[in-house]
């Protein structure tokens, strides 16, 4: 079997929430060994983030971890404790990489700074994600993904261009996935550039950074011509029409999701329009230019909206596409897990957990048709590997962890539960 | 290599690309080191000006000639290719192909629906691969159409995979002595990343549509003066928020519990618009610094080519165009050494191109 990018790589994981976690879920999925360790008193609150009354031990059925912790291994140590402090530096010097999250200042008030890891081991590869970086003047500013968002300059860009040109955040915490993917890379870099000088590296990157590289021409812009983001919509200064279209109500969907059908339609270019055109039985409209169809958008909206809407969304996706027309469905949480793509190409997959029911779990992104990663383990229990890695690596013994939870360094339940 | 070199110096990329995805997946490449030589192929859709100038710079340009590609071709470590259906396989630069002769070649495809599946040949421009994603649904108001978002984030979000997908099977090359072929779908970058909605709606919960700008009092945007700004706590950072609201209403269990805040939503929700009303921007995030509650503000491009925070860290490159300088996003992360562009795309030939690559060999 194909080897795997990244196997023999050992990563020390202290991110919490997403992240962080989508990083070290990444170089899990490539071969990585990753230890996610956790402090009993501060455990990744992103465990209990969804509410789930009844359940006895809702750290570990959240859909929410599982979906980032898959295929990693639990430790816990309380880092603020000065042998767990100690026990860690030595986990330490097993390890290649370190990752971590916390706000900026949470690593050296561990005593665990960026000095004190590399004089550890000075070959590490040290990722740091401060949502402003830890270094500079706005490292004091907390956030997560909306945050880093808005800081960034994408949400300024996304609105209906009225209201006071209300911008709108992302329905989900955009900055975090873009971070962490961002995060991975830096650490393949860093390997990559170890490999070549045999030094480590402390990556200090901030996710507001990241974030804003997501829309680098908007800078050009601003730089050359002071523009600032205009609100679209959905429209676009490029395609027209462009636009979302109200569907029919589906006859499959359940419940709030079916009157909630609706369709993109994106025409790029003459061909495109002429196309869309004579579906929507409008042929003596084929011949509109560019520059007319943005001067009618609202009409052309009209049209097609009164064309759309008695028909079924995937009918007018597969029909469009089957004239070259680029146009897809508004995939919702629900439809997107019977999304036909989706599914034949085996993105959606089921990973047994021993305490959570089955359901669909995405696979990685990154396709590696050879090597061909696949999901190997549900997340891990917590602390379930405290004897494996602080018996087996470290040399504790049996004895030596019964003390150590005696003392709550370790542990195998996280201490005060509750929402995160 | 010394340490100030980038840690890709030496290693050759060809792009093949008629997008953002490509492109912006070999910028990476490129600032941490690489040869990156462009090749423009045909595209309905072509990057815009400052879509060029941030995404080619400091890369070279080839005309598209496919005999010449091919020779490329064989010449470099890294293939990234975001080209319709069937384009390569008639020049013979598949990736397969491509891979069969040199099993140490990393080729990746970054494509709206992947190449393999029933929507392998479907037409997109990034609404359609947004839509497609999902996070389309669970963004806007509720009352109006979802809403794709800013920019271009469906080839954004494909053009960071494809880089981290590149530069990790590269690694791989070093350490186990093989490329590999990556087929990323842009469709499949943004499934991945709906947060608690699809794994959510598979075990068993709702349909989530979208939710606003407000979806909880403390998890939400406000107008803030002639701005916008917002908040969003965890269950944690509570209390601060409250410290700094300084309201004794605020000591009440309903708005303590995280399971009975639902009670005062519509009061909280007033305090909160109450109180972005009264502080400007700045004071925000100076309040938020204090008392480490994360608050933001909407900023704009042009805000922050003048924010301190970015430019003391040395986050822009500057290139000079026919227009002026350029000013834009540098390196993603500081800590691996970054090679800022000199230049817009230089244009050269192919044969040009590929001297350089031979003589280097």
């Amino acid at each position: 079997m194909k080897k795997l990018p990244l196997e023999g790589v050992r990563v020390a994981d202290l991110s919490h929430f997403w992240a962080g976690p989508a990083a070290t879920a990444r170089l899990a999925e490539m071969g990585a060994e990753v230890w996610k360790i956790e402090s009993p008193s501060a455990w990744d609150n992103g465990r209990t983030l969804i509410h789930q009354p009844g359940v006895e031990t809702p750290w570990e059925s959240s859909y929410w971890f599982q979906a980032w912790h898959r295929d990693k291994k639990s430790v816990t140590l309380d880092l603020a404790q000065g042998r767990g402090r100690e026990l860690f530096l030595e986990l330490v010097q097993h390890c290649d990489v370190v990752v971590e999250n916390y706000r900026a200042d949470v690593l050296d008030k561990l005593g665990l700074g960026w000095e004190v890891l590399r004089a550890t081991k000075p070959e590490l590869i040290i990722v740091s994600m401060a949502a402003f970086g830890k270094v500079g003047v706005d490292a004091e500013l907390v956030g997560f993904g909306p945050v880093v968002e808005l800081m960034s300059g994408l949400t300024a860009r996304t609105g209906y261009g009225d209201r006071n040109n209300e911008p709108f955040r992302a329905g989900v915490a955009y900055g975090d996935p873009v971070a962490g993917m961002a995060a991975a890379t830096a650490v393949a870099l860093g390997l990559i550039r170890r490999r070549r000088t045999g030094e480590g590296c402390v990556i200090d990157l901030a996710q507001r950074e990241t974030a804003a590289a997501m829309a680098g021409e908007s800078f050009v812009a601003a730089s050359l011509t002071g523009a600032t983001p205009v609100h679209r919509g959905n429209r676009s200064e490029r395609y027209a029409p462009q636009g979302c279209y109200r569907a029919a109500p589906s006859s499959t969907e359940l419940g709030a999701a079916r009157d909630e059908q609706w369709v993109v339609i994106s025409c790029r270019d003459d061909a495109d329009w002429a196309a869309l055109a004579a579906a929507l039985g409008r042929p003596d409209l084929a011949e509109l230019e560019l520059a007319v169809r943005l001067e009618r958008h609202d009409e052309l909206d009209s049209i097609i909206d009164g064309w759309t809407r008695s028909r079924d969304a995937q009918d007018i996706m597969e029909l469009l596409q089957s004239h070259g027309v680029p146009a897809g469905r508004v995939l919702d949480s629900g439809s997107i897990l019977d999304d036909p793509s989706l599914q034949r190409r085996g993105f959606w997959v089921y990973l047994p957990h021993p305490r959570m029911r089955r359901h669909k779990q995405f696979r990685s992104t990154w396709r590696f048709i050879e090597a061909n990663p696949q999901l190997r383990r549900h997340a891990p229990i917590f602390g379930e590997h405290n004897e494996e890695i602080l018996g087996g690596v470290l040399g504790l013994s049996a004895e030596e962890l019964a003390q150590l939870e005696a003392a709550r360094i370790i542990g195998s339940v996280p201490i005060n539960p509750g929402i995160g | 290599m010394d340490a100030a070199t980038p840690p890709l110096e030496g290693v050759r990329v060809l792009e093949l690309g008629t997008g953002i995805a490509a492109a912006f997946a070999g910028r990476y490449l490129a600032g941490y080191g690489a040869d990156v030589v462009h090749v423009d192929v045909d595209t309905r859709a072509p990057l815009t000006p400052e879509e060029r100038i941030y995404l080619l710079s400091g890369k070279r340009s080839v005309p598209c000639e496919p005999g010449e590609v091919r020779r490329l071709a064989g010449l470099a470590d890294i293939v990234i290719e975001d080209c319709p259906t069937g384009l390569l396989d008639a020049w013979r630069c598949d990736p397969a192909t491509l891979r069969a002769e040199r099993p140490e070649l990393v080729c990746v495809s970054v494509t709206p629906f992947g190449r393999t599946g029933p929507y392998a040949e479907f037409q997109a421009t990034n609404i359609v691969s947004f839509a497609m994603g999902g996070i389309m649904s669970v963004t806007g108001d509720p009352d109006r159409s979802p809403l794709v978002t800013g920019g271009s984030q469906a080839e954004y979000l494909g053009g960071l995979n494809a880089a981290g997908a590149a530069i990790t099977a590269y690694y791989g090359r070093l350490a186990w002595g093989e490329g590999d072929w990556i087929d990323i779908s842009m469709q499949e970058c943004l499934a991945s990343n709906m947060e608690l909605f699809a794994s959510g709606t598979s075990y068993g919960d709702p349909v989530q549509l979208r939710m606003g700008n407000q979806v909880r009092p403390v998890w939400a945007i406000y107008p803030c003066g002639d701005r916008w700004a917002g908040v969003f706590c965890l269950q944690r950072q509570i209390p601060a928020l409250y410290a700094v609201l300084d309201d004794p209403e605020l000591d009440d269990l309903r708005y303590l519990d995280p399971l009975r805040r639902e009670e005062v939503q519509d009061e909280l929700t007033a305090k909160l618009y109450a109180f972005f009303a009264e502080h400007g921007p700045a004071e925000l995030l100076e309040m938020g610094r204090k008392h480490k509650v994360p608050f933001g503000v909407a900023m704009t491009p042009a805000d922050l080519l003048e924010a301190e925070g970015l430019r003391e860290r040395g986050f822009f490159d500057t290139v000079e165009t026919d227009q002026g300088p350029a000013t834009m996003p540098g390196r993603p992360f500081p800590g691996i050494p970054w090679r800022a562009a000199e230049a817009t795309v230089v244009e050269v030939d192919a044969a040009a191109a590929l001297s350089s690559w031979t003589e280097a060999r």
